[in-house]
């Protein structure tokens, strides 16, 4: 009798799911190193990460030096982008917060536009570093301005708000003055992946994979911050401080995120709430599969953006908006018709 | 014993509870009555942790209301409905303060079950919270608290807006966990309903503590009177049990 009941109640989190989600994302990443207009074998590219003899050559260097730190940078961004969407939707109890949300993507865009608009440009090379700054420095502002912290979450977004507004505003003015430098910033502003490097992988990853670490091990107490704060409190957590921890590790990413690839939009609203919808689950145990998912989704965009217009390129967040707004209205209507 | 001494709390500048003496014995039902802005809920979050006071509420001689180890459950008057949740989850929650967030063991999915029987949500337990009725979600916190097999149980207007059939089942279920040894605090609009199940009740007014007592003692004292500006009248059924009623004004009459 008791283990028919237990069976009925269940699991609250089927780690299978995010077994299935690790599993096709090492499907996807091999996939999208083996596709380019160069087309590399299966077996040679294993080969060739195992240190046994695969690929010479141009095909060798096609793989270590262009494709894999590629789709690595893809899938940490995506990783990022989506936990941090999902920390932030938890956290200010709002599913349509994204992770820009207090003015990361407009600091970093205004951090981007100064580096590229500099005169000369030999600062450049500082994008990923002033980017980075920028949308530190707008958080923290917004925080700063927002006062009460987290006593008031409205005030927070809306000070978030007026710090993005802000940002933009000088953003455009200087992009004004320096017209030459629209199309870089353009082309920043819908992200792009071509600049991936090793360097910017090895640096990326420490930020964005410590930060999920973070993230991942307060994922089971997030739930607590669904509930009121006098709720969570009598369940054992302290909602300020988780809120601050949750809130930074998720900006930590993000700016690092943003700093690496520029602004890819979508993937911290759709990859959460694709997971959510399709297991039917609020709980953020399921944080983990959403950084996998998020991860196997922007490597997919990716090959997507190299594909679609072979040899040219789409800038990635083009395909991140095409691809992911048609499946998230999918998935809504899909979620409302089992609700109702 | 817990013991209240020279508890106030202030927000705002402005004094919400003003210098409670209190003792509040273990293993009862408290219920704290009183009108609108009287204190009564502030009191039960100064209980639980969350709001700023001076002064000390000890439990057999120790500081404790500011410890997260305590277990103290809290049922609000307006809780937040985490929208998509299932009511099982919601349920399992209760379990984080001995488990830890998110390790429910196999002994505990059944505890759980055995609780949403008790509670008679069982059957509905695959169900979003948010689509629940105001009497399946109460008993819903309820049956959250239950789980959490707490010491002290801190209820805001259990039965508030609730159907006298849930209002019932509510209160029995609340009776259980008193049974099991649990401290019953809670705050009651319903004084009728406050006099048939709490054994002590505590009547506030502005800040204050009125009169502590027991239960039947306090429904037939001058004090509820004043706390209710005289607007209420009390009487005694043939079985001994006290009804409490809102008296006309007399302009009405």
């Amino acid at each position: 009798m008791n283990e028919k009941k237990q069976a009925s109640i269940g699991q609250i989190w089927n780690w299978k799911i995010t077994f299935a989600c690790a599993l096709f994302l090492v499907l996807v990443s091999i996939l999208a190193i083996s596709f380019g207009p160069i087309h590399l074998g299966f077996i040679d590219i294993v080969k060739t990460l195992i240190g046994m003899d695969g690929l010479h050559g141009q095909d060798r260097t096609v793989l270590l030096d262009l494709r894999l730190p590629r789709m690595l940078l893809a899938a940490l961004v995506g990783c990022a982008l989506a936990t941090s969407g999902a920390v932030y939707q938890t956290v200010f109890r709002n599913p349509l917060a994204d992770p820009y949300l207090l003015g990361a993507a407009s600091g970093a865009g205004l951090g981007a536009t100064i580096a590229i608009t500099n005169s000369g440009g030999d600062i450049y090379g500082l994008l990923p570093i002033f980017s980075f700054l920028g949308a530190t420095l707008a958080v923290l502002t917004s925080f700063f301005i927002s006062g009460k912290f987290f006593a008031e979450p409205n005030t927070l977004l809306l000070s978030g708000i007026a710090v993005g507004s802000f940002a933009t505003a000088v953003q455009t003015y200087l992009q004004q003055r320096h017209s030459n430098a629209l199309r870089p910033v353009y082309n920043w502003i819908l992200g792009e992946l071509t600049v991936a490097n090793w360097s910017i992988v090895s640096w990326s990853s420490i930020y964005i994979l410590s930060s999920i670490a973070v993230l991942i091990s307060i994922s089971k107490k997030l739930d607590g911050l669904l509930l009121s704060d006098e709720e969570s409190f009598s369940l054992g957590i302290d909602p300020n401080r988780l809120r601050l921890i949750a809130v930074a590790a998720a900006t930590l990413a993000t700016a690092t995120a943003v700093s690496a690839s520029g602004l890819i939009g979508f993937v911290g609203i759709v990859v959460p709430h694709l997971v959510r919808g399709v297991t039917h689950r609020v709980t953020n145990r399921s944080l983990a599969t959403i950084a996998l998912a998020g991860a196997a989704f922007l490597v997919l965009a990716d090959l997507g953006a190299r594909s679609v217009l072979s040899p040219a390129e789409l800038p990635i967040g083009v395909i991140t908006a095409f691809v992911g707004a048609p499946f998230f209205l999918f998935v809504l209507r899909s979620r409302r018709v089992t609700h109702s | 014993m817990i013991k209240v001494s020279d508890l106030t709390v202030k927000l705002g500048g402005q004094t919400i509870l003003n210098d409670i003496e209190l003792e509040i014995p273990h293993g009862h039902w408290t219920c704290l009555v009183g009108p609108n802005g009287a204190g009564k809920t502030t009191f039960l979050k100064a209980l639980l942790g969350v709001r700023e006071y001076s002064g000390s509420l000890q439990d057999n001689g120790v500081e404790v209301f500011r410890n997260h180890k305590r277990n103290v459950a809290f049922v609000p008057q307006h809780p937040e409905i985490p929208r998509g949740m299932t009511v099982a989850e919601y349920v399992a929650l209760g379990r984080s303060k001995i488990e830890g967030w998110g390790n429910e063991s196999a002994e505990s999915r059944s505890f759980i079950e055995e609780v949403l029987i008790q509670t008679q949500l069982y059957g509905m337990h695959q169900r979003h919270v948010s689509q629940l009725s105001g009497g399946e979600m109460q008993r819903a916190l309820i049956a959250r608290a239950l789980a959490q097999e707490p010491q002290l149980i801190l209820l805001d207007e259990p039965t508030s807006a609730l159907d006298l059939h849930h209002q019932i089942s509510v209160l029995n279920n609340i009776e259980i966990l008193k049974s099991r040894g649990v401290t019953v605090i809670s705050t009651m609009h319903d004084i009728t309903l406050a006099a048939m199940y709490a054994e002590r009740i505590v009547v506030m007014h502005d800040g204050k503590v009125l009169l502590d007592g027991a239960a039947s003692d306090v429904i037939h004292s001058t004090e509820l009177r004043t706390a209710f500006d005289n607007r209420i009248s009390v009487y005694t059924l043939d079985s001994g049990r006290p009804v409490i009623v809102a008296a006309k004004d007399e302009f009405e009459n």
